[in-house]
Order: C-alpha cells, then structure tokens, then sequence
C-alpha cells in the first residue's frame, strides 16, 4: 500500500550483497537488493523458501551486516557502526515481529511489552499503560497478565505485535509473522496490518 | 479472537476509557531477574544452597579465627598493660619462663612509669580429687590490680584467692579437673589446694585449662623466688610516651623484652594461628568455602543463561544493549547473593549460638557480619562472568532462526 506523498524515506537499501559462508563454499544469498521504505508504507515481500527474505530483513533491521552496500536508517548510515551502535539504533527505530513471537515466558504479557519500553527508557506506570494500551489496541485488554505458556499462536503473536507497537517505531519489520497460524488464527492479524493508518506519522511495514 | 476489525489501530490510546495506573512497579531488570532465576526452582535451591554453604563455612571458619584471636589474647586483653616486660625470646603469653626477679624496681625506678605489677604464669601438674593428673596453666596475678584476675566470678570471690592455696576455675573445665564447683579440694604440684572461686567462658586457647591465684600462691605453687615473675605489667604515668620509656627500661634491662599491649597481642596470636599453622588451616577452610560458593554460583548461573539465551538473543534484537542484558545476569546474581546471604547468616548465627558453651569459640562481630556480606555478594558477582561472558557474545540473528 502506498504511502501518503509527505512521508518520509525511514529506510534506504542500496547494492546490498550478503555472502554466506567461508571460501570456497561460500553462498551469495543477495546480490546487489535496492530498496526504499517510507513511513506509512506496508510493503510484503515473496519469496521461495532460501530465497534471501529472513537475511534481508535482518540486514535492513541492522541484525546482521550486509557483505556489501549501503543501508541507512531514519537517515542515520550503518556502515561501520560497532554492535552496540546497532543495536541502539534498532531499539530507536526498529520493531520486530518474529516467526516464533519470541516472548519472553517468564513475563506475562504486559510485561513483555514493558520490557521492550524498558529498553527504550519507559519505565514505571506510564509504561505499564502503554503496554496495557498497546495490548488492548490488538484485542487482548482482557489477556495483560497471561503468561505466554497459557496463551494461544494466535494470543501471542499478538503480544508479539503490540510489543513492535509499543515503543512506536519507525519501521517494523515482520518476519514470516503468521507462518505459525492456520488460516483462521491468522486472518485477524492480517486486518490489522490492513487497517493499520498509513499517515506521514505511522510506521513502515515490512 | 477479539480483534474489532473495523476499529484502526491505535499504538499508544486506548480503545475505550480505562483507570490509568498508579502502582509503582518494579525495575524491568529486577522483575527479569528474578523471573529467570524462580522459573528453574531446582536450579535456583542448588545455588542458594551452595551460597548458604559458603556462608556458613566462611562465617564459622572466620568466626572460629577470631574467636581463636580472642582466647589466645583473653589474659592480656582481661588484665592490659601499657608496656610488657617479658623474659627474651617469649613466643606466647602462654610460654612462661621467669624473670631474673630485678625487673619490677628497676621499671619503677624508669621515669614515666607508673606502677608495675608482678604476674607468674607457669605449667603445673593438676592431680584430680579422685585419682589421675592433668597440666595446667598457672597464672598468679596481684589481686590488689586495679584490673585483677580472673574475670567472669560465678561463685566465690576474687577476695578469697588472697587466702592462701586457693585458686579459681572456669565451669567449663570442671569435667577436665574433677572438680564439682567451689570448696573443691585437688593438688597443684603436690600441694593442696582449694578451689574458692569459680568463672564463665574464661577458656584457653590450648587444651591446658587456666587456673587463677594470687601472686604469692602462684610462687609457692611453681617453685618461683620471692620476687621473680614471668610477665612485668607496666603501667604509665599519664602523658608518658610508651616509646621512650621502652627505650629506657631496655637500657636499665638488656636481658629482657619489653612489648606494648598491642605487640604482645599480636606475637601471642601471630605464634598460636600462624607458627603452629592452627590460623591457616582456618584460612584455607574459609577459602575453601569461597571457592565452593563461587563454583556452585557459577555453574548455576551459567546454566540458567543457557537457559534463557534465547530470551537474552531476543532482548538483543529488540535493541538491548550489552550493558542491559549484563544488569540483568548481574541482577540475578546479587539476588541470589541476598537471598543466600540472608539464610546462610541466620543458620551461621544459630550455629555461633549453639557453640556458645562449648570449647568451641565463634565469634560474629558487626564488622565480620558486613564483611561476609560484601564477600558473598562479591562472590556471586564474581561467579557471573562466565555467564556475561556467554551472553555479551550473542548472536541476535539467531532469532530469525527459531
């Protein structure tokens, strides 16, 4: 879905190449990838399985480092920024949704989300609305203190996505996000990328 | 599913009106923290009983050196001088050999001194009412002192030991020298004695129990000339310097060593816990015990991150710094140190209690109580570098593989 003509470029990829493996086995698995996601935006990407798709989004969502060309986040380059440089921009701009949730299971659902505030230095009651907020805006107001272990793919694939929300990134970026789900269980999640806003102000959708 | 698909999406404002919260909630790191190290209770109780253990070692075996420290120091710390006059050569408060018999004049004739006063320690043979001997520790001291011995009287009188041939036990050796409590009758080196006043908890360091007189029954007793003793207790005028007057008594007597409290403490406890190797094997016990908790902590902390390293890989790619995630195994480890802390020092305060009136002594003063605590959770801290060191090295790719 296209953006509105005043957003922004959030996300700018430019020859990336990533070579995997060491020499002589080695696999190009992107050969030279051009992209441009602006906010607002809903961009899907296809792909046969080994295509590429898993290791670009973790180069565009500064996880792993391309073998060659350019990335640059919120304007902000990447190339040779160190670990910690990475990860700070990932936590300023960058939401994850992940094949497996990966939520923490120690922590019940709100605390997942306040978790990942914590990161970005919300802490205290403000970040315990937001994340409540956050969970109710998915539907699971009813569900903010189950534990993963007690909650459905379903449930916790939307944890997973209120926790991209919450911290109110820039991009979020989806990695094969209902590959877990049956049909059923996944078609909500779909109308809620669907009916997601596209303002100038709304995150970018990968 | 409950998803209002006809409702946008909103990040940050509530669907419907909802009570915002007031509750002051726990740091994430804290709450992280000890979510991870209660998820696993069966790992969690192997590392707290490992710190416990370790406390409990390092807090008795401690506990015992300092309470080595003060028996072997109890007479001198019972009865101080300002300066010590001893014959050359002493290792110990306990090692007696006389004095030429001089010494007394010629300190009070030093200028500074005070007064000075007569004590005769020596070894006697202790023969029981009812049949068999034991060695004992004689110690004959002035009861005119202004600090006499012994201290801690149950029954009799300090005064009574002025009468001649009687002499003051402690309750604890009564088993050790037949005796049953005061008007007692035994033998010190052939002669009759009475027992006319008995103390509490006044042990020795040694197996050889104390037994107190005055001056003139501890000369009669151990064979001693009239004016010899074994220690001189030198007592200051006010304003005299130690040193000087040390200086002085040297020059006046050549044949002796004089030692301030303070010297003499130390070179009787430095003899009994370090020359006879008694102190070390304390030592090495307290640090066996450290390195048991250290182990123990370690192992489960480092476990309890494998456990967790997908959640520690999550936290990574959610944008979590190394800083972040190396609070949260620290987190756990000083939590397990307080937890541990706290049980291990109660079960060492009750063992301390149940030593209490056995020959055992264990001491648990304020600042060994702070001291353990800081080790202990210094010990947990130090246990968790395996486990940062696991988990700084984190792929957060690994993520998108699960």
């Amino acid at each position: 879905m296209s953006p509105k003509p005043d957003s922004k470029v959030i996300l700018e990829a430019q020859g990336i190449v990533k070579i995997l493996g060491e020499e002589p086995n080695t696999v190009k698995v992107l050969k030279g990838i051009d992209l441009q996601l602006q906010t607002g935006e809903l961009t899907l990407m296809m792909g046969p399985s080994g295509s590429g798709k898993t290791t670009l989004l973790s180069i565009l969502g500064c996880i792993l480092s391309p073998t060659a060309g350019k990335l640059s986040v919120a304007g902000q380059a990447t190339q040779g920024m160190t670990a910690e440089g990475l990860a700070n921009l990932r936590r300023k701009h960058v939401g994850f949704i992940f094949q497996g949730y990966n939520l923490v299971p120690t922590l019940t659902a709100v605390e997942n989300i306040m978790l990942a505030l914590d990161l970005r230095d919300q802490s205290g009651p403000d970040a315990y609305d937001i994340a409540a907020d956050a969970l109710e805006a998915v539907g699971l107001g009813h569900r903010i203190n189950a534990a993963p272990s007690k909650m459905s793919g379903g449930e916790k694939q939307r944890v997973a996505i209120a926790r991209a929300l919450a911290g109110s990134p820039s991009v979020i970026l989806a990695d094969e996000p209902t590959a877990a789900l049956d049909g059923k269980t996944a078609w909500p999640s779909w109308s809620f990328w669907r009916r997601s806003p596209r303002t100038p102000s709304a995150p970018c959708w990968l | 599913m409950e998803i209002a698909l006809d409702t946008p999406v909103k990040t940050a404002t509530p669907s419907r009106p909802r009570q915002r919260s007031k509750r002051r909630s726990m740091p994430m790191v804290v709450k992280l923290a000890y979510r991870n190290l209660f998820h696993d209770r069966l790992s969690f109780a192997v590392t707290i009983v490992g710190i416990v253990f370790s406390v409990v070692l390092v807090a008795v075996q401690t506990g015992i050196y300092l309470g080595s420290e003060k028996k072997i120091s109890a007479i001198l710390d019972a009865a101080p001088a300002d300066l010590w006059i001893v014959p050359l050569g002493t290792k110990s408060y306990d090692d007696p050999s006389l004095l030429s018999g001089r010494e007394r004049h010629m300190a009070l004739s030093t200028p500074g001194v005070e007064n000075a006063e007569d004590m005769v320690v020596s070894f006697a043979k202790w023969r029981k009412p009812e049949g068999g001997q034991t060695t004992i520790l004689l110690v004959g001291s002035e009861q005119i002192s202004d600090k006499p011995l012994p201290w801690n009287i149950e029954e009799g009188s300090r005064e009574a030991l002025n009468a001649p041939d009687t002499v003051a036990i402690d309750q604890s050796y009564f088993p050790d020298l037949g005796i049953k409590g005061v008007n007692n009758h035994a033998e010190i080196n052939g002669v009759d004695i009475e027992v006319a006043a008995t103390t509490r908890r006044i042990r020795s360091f040694t197996t050889l129990p104390f037994v107190f007189t005055s001056i003139e029954n501890s000369r009669r007793l151990s064979g001693a000339e009239q004016n010899q003793a074994t220690y001189e207790r030198v007592l200051l005028a006010p304003g005299a310097d130690p040193q000087k007057v040390k200086t002085e008594i040297l020059a006046r007597l050549p044949d002796v060593e004089v030692l301030t409290q303070d010297e003499f403490r130390k070179r009787s406890q430095s003899y009994w816990l370090f020359q006879t190797g008694a102190g070390a094997a304390l030592i090495a016990g307290a640090v066996l015990g450290l390195i048991v908790g250290i182990v123990i902590v370690a192992q489960t902390l480092y476990s309890s991150t494998k456990d967790h390293i997908n959640e520690f890989a999550t936290l990574r790619a959610l944008g979590a710094g190394a800083g972040y995630i190396v609070k949260v195994i620290l987190m756990q480890a000083v939590l397990s140190g307080l937890i541990g802390f706290a049980l291990g020092f109660i079960l060492s305060l009750g063992v301390i209690e149940a030593a209490k009136d056995t020959k055992l002594t264990v001491i648990m003063t304020p600042q060994l109580a702070s001291t353990l605590f800081a080790v202990t959770i210094g010990m947990c801290i130090f246990a968790a570098i395996s486990a940062i060191v696991k988990v700084v090295r984190i792929d957060p790719a690994v993520v998108f593989s699960r």
